[in-house]
């Protein structure tokens, strides 16, 4: 669910990255105070961890095709503390970025919210409430399936409302929505059972890793499972009748612009003056102009001269481009005559 | 000749209550090239530890003069330089520079001198060129060296190596043996290779069990072959 | 292996290369942001501004065979994104590129905008990390302010994912060895979830390791490196080119636009 740049406008991927900025510096500051010189070295290889796991993918039950791979926020945050789980998620989204091109360069700071922050956070204290004492399996259970469940739930939800405030989706909010939620619910609950099943491997082989935040011993049982999973159902089957007793009509608008498409007008609530605001303030901080389709004859003899202009452009860039090519292929040539390079 | 190390009757036990090594006794002088040989398990690493302080036990560990304790620990690791066995874990840095300056870095230099330190570090093991290298981009034998330069550039009197012939080709082995020979520092090297102890070393030390089995001239114990073949190692095939 | 090398090019020297990694950081992000606020229909622009990008790399000595395969491999998501859009507006729309005129529907021209700025975008993000060193980025990025935390973990974090994707990778070899049959979802749950355990505690037994190796070199909590970033006069050139394109960009901009 990397977000890439063009899923955003630029307040929004602009505020986002301000937002997990600040957010960061804070979280960083806080966690100086935790984080000992014994753990900075854990940290880093956890976050390398991360990314090794996501490797190790597994065919998913009733799925055939597709797989799962483990994101690790939850089990991260139960191990090393919510600060020091955030700081090490955000660098394994920076990482994906800086390094293996996941994910727009401006969309970085939306993506540490959706995949650092908030199913660091939320997992944790979801966790936290819902594992709290006296402790019990089954307890464990649910609050890591919850915690790995929301928590991904949630940065899945706010990559469409992110998009939406962008204003560039053409697909119906309500369909991108549903979608991601329907997608990560796989995702968030495959995460949450091999979370479980890890943190009980780790308690059996080093409980010292885990003993700050597991106060008792978690056992592998059918009868624990079944039992999260009746819990599991009740739940998503609530959820489910919510919504389906409707979505709320505000949130189904659309940004596709469609002035002769009038029958479309009543479902595309741009009157909503919250949304308006949000476009406004995109045209204000957009670098350019908008430039809306145009479509009538009285434009054609202006549209056809921006045909030709467009035309130049771009002609012009590809002798620009050629000329570059040319001149670093000559001065390559000429060099490796001279020395040998590397 | 001075001595440089002196352990004393020192034990260690694993937390999980293994013993680890038991009732140690031995001294180094200074100079010398101390190979430390013995089966899997045996405790050479846990010895070497101990030395750096990196293992409390029993028993007494002086190191220049200094017993190994909490508040020495900070001076005892600039002078005994250890080099673990794997070099991944070494070179925990983005660049080489990096790596190769953090010693020198926390010693209190400044740049100017960390820079020269790296540098020197770098020629002494034959890898000037490499210092904006990675280590993943680095191969086995340069990731050798490269572990070993940056116990250099913190100029340690005495350097601990375990198991530096770990994985290395021949002729990436004869270059390490090249290089530690031409070392001036105390050396002292955990490994199971006998031919490789038997190229560097001058002093012997059989290690098994936690305890010190022999201790004497390299070569008088590595071509005793009972000796050997008791404690499972092996005659050296060459005669360095 | 295939991603031990992903950041080889970084490594080679150039023109490009030896440009502070703060310019060229600074110089990415803005024009990615000059790029995503771009009209959404408007292609020849968008063609135009693929020159800024594609300078760096042929001058970085990037092959564009490298850049292409990389852009295809991160790109499934924004296809999936991009390719339901015409499904979802059917508005026809005629457009004209020089002497000739096309209908076509807006739904389409949405899909090319956002497979468009995708790939341009990525055209920067790529020139930008294949030229630049990881190590001199992080410096640059330290010095523009980010806290020294998240410096250091960015840094253990690249010296160790290699390290540790080789060995989920052995371990993967072995399981692929053994597993001869179907083995059933729970089978296959209880090895995958063995495997992450086996390879979390060997991550943590690597991590204690290294610390016993930093605090063996006198580490006492205080992190300390040196810099070797300097702004030279090819930084100064580079600006100005980086200027002076941009600005004649949205001036033949608007023109195209009005």
């Amino acid at each position: 669910m990397h977000m890439a740049n063009e899923l955003l406008s630029l307040p929004i991927a602009g505020g986002g990255l301000v937002v997990a900025g600040g957010a960061l510096g804070l979280i960083c500051r806080k966690a100086k105070q935790v984080i000992t010189s014994g753990k900075l070295a854990l940290m880093g290889i956890l976050g390398a961890f991360v990314f090794a796991a996501q490797m190790v993918n597994f065919r998913l039950p009733a799925m055939p095709g597709t797989s799962g791979h483990i994101v690790g926020a939850v089990l991260l945050a139960i191990i090393l503390g919510p600060h020091a789980a955030a700081i090490v998620m955000a660098s394994v989204v920076i990482v994906q970025c800086l390094i293996f091109q996941d994910g727009g360069l401006l969309a970085l700071g939306c993506n540490i919210i959706n995949m650092a922050l908030i199913p660091t956070y939320a997992g944790y204290y979801l966790y936290r409430i819902v594992a709290a004492k006296p402790f019990s399996n089954f307890r464990t259970y649910v609050g890591v399936m919850l915690a790995c469940l929301i928590g991904i739930e949630i940065g899945a939800v706010l990559v469409p409302v992110q998009a939406a405030l962008s204003g560039v989706l053409v697909i119906p909010f309500s369909t991108f929505l549903i979608t991601m939620i329907s997608v990560h619910f796989l995702v968030g609950t495959v995460e949450g059972i091999v979370t479980v099943t890890v943190l009980v491997y780790i308690q059996q082989v080093r409980p010292d890793i885990v003993a700050g935040n597991l106060q008792g011993k978690v056992r592998l049982s059918r009868r624990t499972a079944l039992a999260t999973f009746a819990v599991f159902t009740i739940i998503i089957g609530a959820g489910l009748s919510l919504l389906a007793s409707g979505m709320p009509d505000g949130l189904e608008w659309s940004y596709a612009e469609r002035p002769d498409q009038p029958n479309f007008e009543p479902i595309i609530s741009n009157s909503d003056s919250r949304i308006a605001a949000v476009d406004k303030l995109q045209s204000k901080y957009s670098l350019m102009p908008e430039y809306s389709v145009r479509n009538n004859d009285e434009d054609e003899k202006h549209q056809a001269s921006a045909g030709w202009t467009s035309f130049a452009g771009v002609f012009g860039s590809i002798t620009t481009m050629a000329v570059i090519w040319l001149t670093a292929w000559i001065l390559r040539r000429r060099n490796s005559g001279a020395i040998v390079t590397r | 000749m001075a001595k440089t190390i002196e352990i004393k009757n020192f034990s260690y036990k694993y937390p999980d209550g293994t013993v680890a090594l038991s009732d140690i006794n031995l001294s180094i002088e200074e100079k010398q090239k101390v190979v430390l040989i013995g089966p899997n398990g045996a405790g050479k690493s846990t010895l070497m530890l101990a030395m750096a302080g990196f293992a409390t036990g029993q028993g007494e560990i002086i190191v220049k003069g200094l017993k190994v304790e909490k508040k020495s620990l900070k001076k005892i690791r600039t002078v005994i330089g250890c080099c673990f066995e794997n070099p991944d874990d070494q070179l925990f840095m983005p660049t080489l520079f990096d790596d190769i300056a953090f010693g020198p870095l926390n010693m209190g230099f400044n740049a100017e001198q960390v820079k020269i330190r790296v540098t020197q570090a770098l020629r002494t093991v034959g890898m000037e060129a490499m210092a904006e290298k990675a280590p993943h981009h680095l191969s086995a034998g340069q990731k050798r060296a490269a572990a070993i330069a940056t116990v250099l550039s913190m100029s340690p009197e005495i350097i601990a190596l375990d198991e530096p012939d770990g994985s290395l080709d021949p002729r990436n082995r004869e270059k390490l043996v090249v290089l530690l020979k031409n070392l001036s520092q105390t050396l002292i090297i955990a490994t199971c290779n006998m031919n490789f102890a038997a190229a560097i070393g001058d002093r012997a030390v059989l290690v098994d069990k936690g305890r010190i089995i022999a201790d004497g001239d390299a070569k008088e114990i590595m071509f005793d072959t009972k000796l050997m073949t008791e404690y499972g190692l092996e005659r050296p095939a060459i005669v360095a | 292996m295939h991603h031990a090398y992903i950041d080889k090019f970084a490594y080679q020297d150039s023109v490009v290369h030896s440009l502070d990694a703060r310019v060229k950081f600074i110089a990415a992000v803005f024009f990615t942001a000059v790029v995503i606020s771009l009209p959404r229909t408007s292609f020849a622009i968008l063609f135009c501004y693929t020159v800024g990008p594609f300078a760096v790399l042929v001058l970085g000595r990037i092959p564009l065979k490298f850049v292409f395969k990389q852009i295809l491999l991160v790109s499934p998501f924004i296809l999936v994104f991009a390719l339901s859009c015409p499904l979802y507006d059917k508005t026809p729309v005629k457009v004209s590129f020089g002497p000739s005129v096309f209908q076509t529907t807006v739904g389409w021209m949405r899909c090319c905008a956002i497979c468009g700025k995708f790939v341009v975008t990525m055209l920067a993000l790529i020139a930008l990390v294949s030229t630049t060193r990881f190590s001199n980025l992080l410096a640059g990025l330290r010095k523009m302010g980010v806290p020294k935390l998240l410096i250091i973990q960015l840094g253990f974090l690249y010296r160790y994912i290699f390290v540790l994707i080789d060995t989920a990778q052995h371990l993967l070899r072995a399981r692929a060895g053994r597993t001869l049959r179907n083995l059933g979802p729970k089978q296959e749950m209880k090895t995958a979830s063995a495997m992450l355990g086996s390879l979390f505690i060997r991550s943590i037994d690597t991590a204690e390791q290294i610390s016993i190796a930093m605090h063996g070199r006198g580490f006492n909590g205080n992190w300390r490196t040196i810099s070797r970033l300097k702004i030279s006069n090819n930084d100064y050139i580079f600006g100005v080119f980086f200027v002076v394109f941009i600005i004649s960009l949205y001036f033949f901009a608007s023109t195209v636009l009005n």
